[in-house]
């Protein structure tokens, strides 16, 4: 052990914190968040309106949350874990009862001056309660049943209701998201093979069932995965996503067709261009580099965020920055992997750059959380 | 797993020999097993933790390979083009069974503008909204092209003057693009059956035609299909026969003061449907829209009546019963039936609109329509038979035609399928079905006794489908069923010629509120022709139909839908290629020849 590790610091105080603050991690958050806003006024013709200006607005309002949430010691956050837990779930079961039903699925809720999607927040509550029961539980119990079946139901719960809406994108991330958390945690990795094998066994049912009276999935969803398999089969029709982005990704080749050159997103060929498949943009505009590049600053994101835990001696802290990383890393690997026909389209949306209000607003109070894991880490001799 | 002692004997012994305090030595070790452990839990977690950033870094890695392969792709401009091309033509015609177009696709144009390609937007802006003063505003017009957007919609669909006319306002910013649209050339003829379609997708250069409803629904994706290569859906209408039955009908619910009529005409051997109505109905090339919620749909022109439109039916179901007691040995056409009244049955009553006095032939209980009789016979079949006797006509499912609206049709059945059900539904009340499934059934009593399907698409052949009654039977019910005509409540329905048989019903309209009104009939008249030898089923329903030409109104089916009927056999026979035939007269071969 080095003298530094043992030099006693304490932890920040005050406005102080503000130094302390993950500086790179803002500077990577902001650059990514700046890419959706050029591309956003891409799709609007050259125009702040209706997309770049709003979401420039909840960028501002979003930073904020994060400042306020990282200034709060993490300990408050491990205390109310449980609390917030359960208003996401009792805003789900109120999207349920009072919800709006937007794009065929009801996934909002209007609470007056903001519509929330709290599908969206239980995301970042699950992740919080599951790092808080880890902290709770002693190390050595992790693996066994009985303590094992308790965040399951934890994640079932949710997952099930999202499922009711119906929004599969969201369920897939909830379950994975959770799942890397208890990974992390330690569990064994038996429960991990057995998981994936019924979800394989789950995969095969729901093939299985198409078309019997039992259909596990909408006639849209199956449609959806045909398109996945062979999207050429039907190009004008359920394929056209896919078909659309690619030839989106193609035309922009290596250095792109310029910035407001593109073509094939801005004369509405791709549907839902500022949202889902806002990435098409950015390939046919800036091409393989711009990509690239873009991929390169959510690489960095997640690898500050696991550096980070990695530091952080403090149990709760480290799960709940791991868990974060996750889901931002999963929203992004599966828009991503459905843009570029590598997954069925399951409406995700690239995090910080597709418009829409919730998602920006919740990912980045959750980095305000990973800031404040990382401001209030435990100095000094553990 | 072996644990090295916290309290080593030997060790604890050495040290109370020298004085030490052998408390320490466990402390020591319990120090030491702390450490090792959460050095090992420490290394598992960042085990975990690596072989995490290892999986994403895969999948960072599999995302960026996969952006290389497709940004490696042939920049793919032309099929852009190319895609909007496939769009207009895709989709194919819809004919009747002679080849005559009922829907086919007629090239107009779209009109947008790029504004920053315009040399005078304020002048564009004036000129076009006096050109469309109906749906431009001049300071929105100019708002737009003076504004930062690059692209605005400004209308669908143009007439060739009116593009000429934006075309002479001589703005380079005022652009055309082509617009495939769907025509329906006959209007509403036969507006039930196409359906209807819209736009979905739109883009500069196409936009995609979707069927909404009807045919158009159901053969959506055969009709865009390139790989038919446009080849047109041969329907098996005949819509000069639509035409002609159209205007009859037409006639005749004017005439009789209905609210609505249907007719189904069918090949009883290919069930192919060859005219089929509903009134009023509508035009597809402008669909109304539906009503909206809480009224009942059916008073809507965009609803079905011979698909979706499911009634009790009435005396037109009496064949059912004595076909199937035929078949089954029960009954031959001369056996005695007691037709004494009224049937009381429980707390039930069932009456017959004359006395026929205490016995009828089965042939004059068709021929004289008695309920009576044909609940004596539907008891003596039972109902377990009788169910699967109509199920096997096709009375239990909704029909199969190729109409996104068939499933709709679903027949009502009895929750409790009890005896007063089983002789109520002899006589057509208690099971209601729709026109179509009339005329299927029908077609197969009549066709030789095998089972039909009813189609929309043109056939190469019979169906011979699956036996349901014996040609004996079926020729002994025909007979009956031309006795009906020729002597029995359907007398207005004989055509000279064409030797109709046929079958009347009328029954009372249920009230919402439970019970039947005593003034609202469905009166249906189902009727095959030539009945030497069966080729086509028309049934011909009419709602809330009455007679007003009498001093008291008549409703039944032989003073209303039996007239229109027979109008219609009059003028649609001739053109079903049917040579009216003389019956042979048995009073002429009686009468010496008077040379």
């Amino acid at each position: 052990m080095s003298y530094l590790e043992y030099r006693v610091q304490s932890v920040p105080k005050g406005l102080g914190k503000v130094l302390y603050l993950n500086w790179a991690l803002i500077v990577l958050l902001t650059a990514v968040a700046s890419t959706g806003f050029l591309m956003l006024y891409s799709v609007a013709g050259g125009s702040f309106r209706p997309w770049a200006e709003p979401q420039m607005e909840r960028f501002a309002m979003g930073m904020t949350a994060m400042f306020i949430v990282g200034m709060v010691p993490i300990f408050f956050w491990r205390n109310v874990a449980a609390l917030a837990y359960a208003i996401s779930i009792a805003l789900l079961v109120g999207v349920e009862l009072f919800g709006t039903t937007g794009m065929g699925a009801t996934r909002w809720i209007d609470l007056g001056f903001v519509r929330l999607q709290p599908s969206e927040l239980t995301k970042i509550t699950l992740v919080m309660l599951l790092a808080a029961y880890y902290d709770w539980l002693d190390i050595n119990k992790v693996s066994r049943p009985l303590w094992v079946l308790v965040p399951l139901v934890l994640v079932l719960i949710p997952t099930a209701l999202v499922l009711k809406q119906p929004d599969l994108g969201t369920a897939i991330l909830l379950v994975s998201g959770s799942g890397i958390v208890m990974f992390a945690a330690g569990v064994h990795w038996a429960y991990f093979a057995a998981v994936i094998a019924s979800g394989v066994g789950l995969v095969t049912a729901v093939l299985q069932s198409r078309g019997t009276p039992w259909q596990l999935l909408k006639d849209y969803q199956y449609r959806r995965i045909d398109t996945f398999l062979d999207p050429d089969k039907d190009p004008l029709g359920a394929g056209y996503h896919i078909t659309q982005s690619k030839i989106a990704l193609g035309s922009g080749g290596w250095t792109g067709r310029g910035f407001m050159q593109g073509t094939q997103s801005r004369l509405n060929f791709l549907p839902e261009k500022h949202t889902d498949f806002i990435f098409t943009t950015l390939a046919e505009e800036f091409g393989f580099v711009g990509g690239l590049s873009l991929l390169a600053l959510y690489a960095l994101i997640i690898v500050f965020c696991i550096s980070s835990a990695m530091q952080n001696k403090d149990r709760f802290s480290a799960l709940l920055t791991i868990g974060i990383a996750a889901t931002f890393f999963l929203y992004f690997a599966v828009n991503m992997s459905m843009v570029m026909g590598l997954a069925p389209v399951v409406g995700v949306p690239l995090p910080l750059v597709s418009y829409g209000g919730s998602a920006m607003l919740v990912l980045l109070a959750a980095f305000g959380l990973v800031q404040s894991a990382h401001v209030h880490r435990p100095r000094g001799r553990a | 797993m072996i644990r090295t002692p916290l309290r080593p004997l030997a060790r604890i012994l050495k040290a109370r020999e020298d004085g030490e305090d052998p408390g320490l030595i466990e402390r020591e070790n319990r120090r030491k097993r702390r450490d090792a452990d959460r050095d090992r839990k420490r290394l598992r977690a960042q085990g975990r933790l690596l072989v995490l950033g290892l999986c994403f870094f895969a999948a960072y890695a599999t995302i960026g390979v996969r952006m290389g392969i497709l940004a490696n792709v042939e920049p793919a401009e032309p099929k852009v083009a190319s895609a909007g091309q496939q769009i207009v033509t895709q989709r194919a015609d819809i004919t009747d069974r002679n080849g005559r177009i009922l829907a086919t696709n007629l090239v107009t144009r779209s009109l947008y503008a790029q504004p920053h390609l315009m040399v005078e937007p304020e002048r564009a802006a004036r000129e076009l909204a006096a050109l469309f003063p109906d749906e431009m505003d001049e300071e929105r017009l100019r708002g737009w092209f003076t504004g930062e957007r690059k692209f605005i919609w400004l209308r669908r669909q143009m007439s060739p003057e009116q593009m000429q006319a934006v075309h002479d306002i001589g703005e380079p910013g005022l652009l055309f693009g082509p617009r495939e649209m769907r025509l329906y050339p006959n209007g509403p003829l036969a507006a039930h059956i196409l359906g209807g379609s819209r736009f979905e997708k739109e883009d500069v250069n196409a936009a995609e035609v979707i069927g909404t409803a009807g045919v158009e629904k159901a053969f959506d994706e055969y009709l865009r299909d390139p790989a038919q290569g446009g080849a047109p859906l041969a329907l098996s209408l005949d819509m000069t026969v639509q035409s002609a039955a159209r205007e009859v009908l037409g006639g005749g619910m004017r005439l009789m003061n209905a609210r609505g009529a249907a007719a189904v005409l069918m090949d009883v051997h290919t069930g192919e449907v060859i005219s089929m109505l509903s009134l009023p109905d509508f035009d597809p090339n402008d669909r109304p829209r539906p009503l909206a919620s809480g009224n009942d749909p059916s008073e809507s022109p965009l609803f079905n009546r011979a698909v979706q439109g499911v009634y009790e039916l009435g005396s037109v179901f009496k064949i059912f019963a004595v076909a199937q007691a035929m078949e089954l040995g029960l009954v031959n056409p001369d056996t005695m039936i007691d037709t004494k009244g009224p049937l009381v049955w429980g707390r039930y009553r069932i009456r017959d609109f004359h006395d026929y006095g205490p016995t009828l032939s089965v042939k004059n209980v068709i021929v004289e329509s008695s309920n009576i009789g044909t609940a004596h016979i539907a008891m003596d079949i039972g109902a377990e038979r009788q169910k699967d006797f109509l199920a096997s006509l096709g009375f239990t499912k909704p029909t199969e035609i190729e109409m996104v609206e068939a499933p709709t049709g679903k027949p009502l059945l009895p929750p409790k399928w009890s005896e007063i059900s089983t002789m109520t539904i002899s006589y057509g009340h208690g099971l209601s079905a729709s026109p179509l499934h009339l005329a299927a059934a029908y077609s197969t009593i009549v066709n030789g006794g095998t089972r039909v399907h009813p189609t929309l698409v043109k056939q190469a052949g019979p169906q011979n489908g699956e036996r349901i009654i014996s040609e004996r039977t079926s020729r002994a019910s025909v007979d009956m069923l031309r006795a009906v005509v020729t002597e029995g409540t359907a007398s207005f329905g004989d055509v000279v010629g064409y030797e109709v048989a046929g079958k009347t019903g009328s029954a009372d309209k249920p009230k919402p509120t439970g019970g039947y009104y005593k003034d609202r009939v469905i009166a249906t008249f189902a009727s095959t022709f030539p009945a030497s030898d069966p080729k086509y089923v028309l049934i011909v329903t009419l709602d809330e139909g009455e007679d007003t030409i009498g001093s008291m109104p008549r409703r039944t089916a032989g003073w209303t839908a039996v007239p229109v009927a027979a109008a219609m056999i009059e003028r649609i026979a001739p053109l079903l290629g049917l040579r009216p035939a003389v019956e042979p007269s048995q009073e002429a071969a009686l009468i010496p020849a008077n040379l």
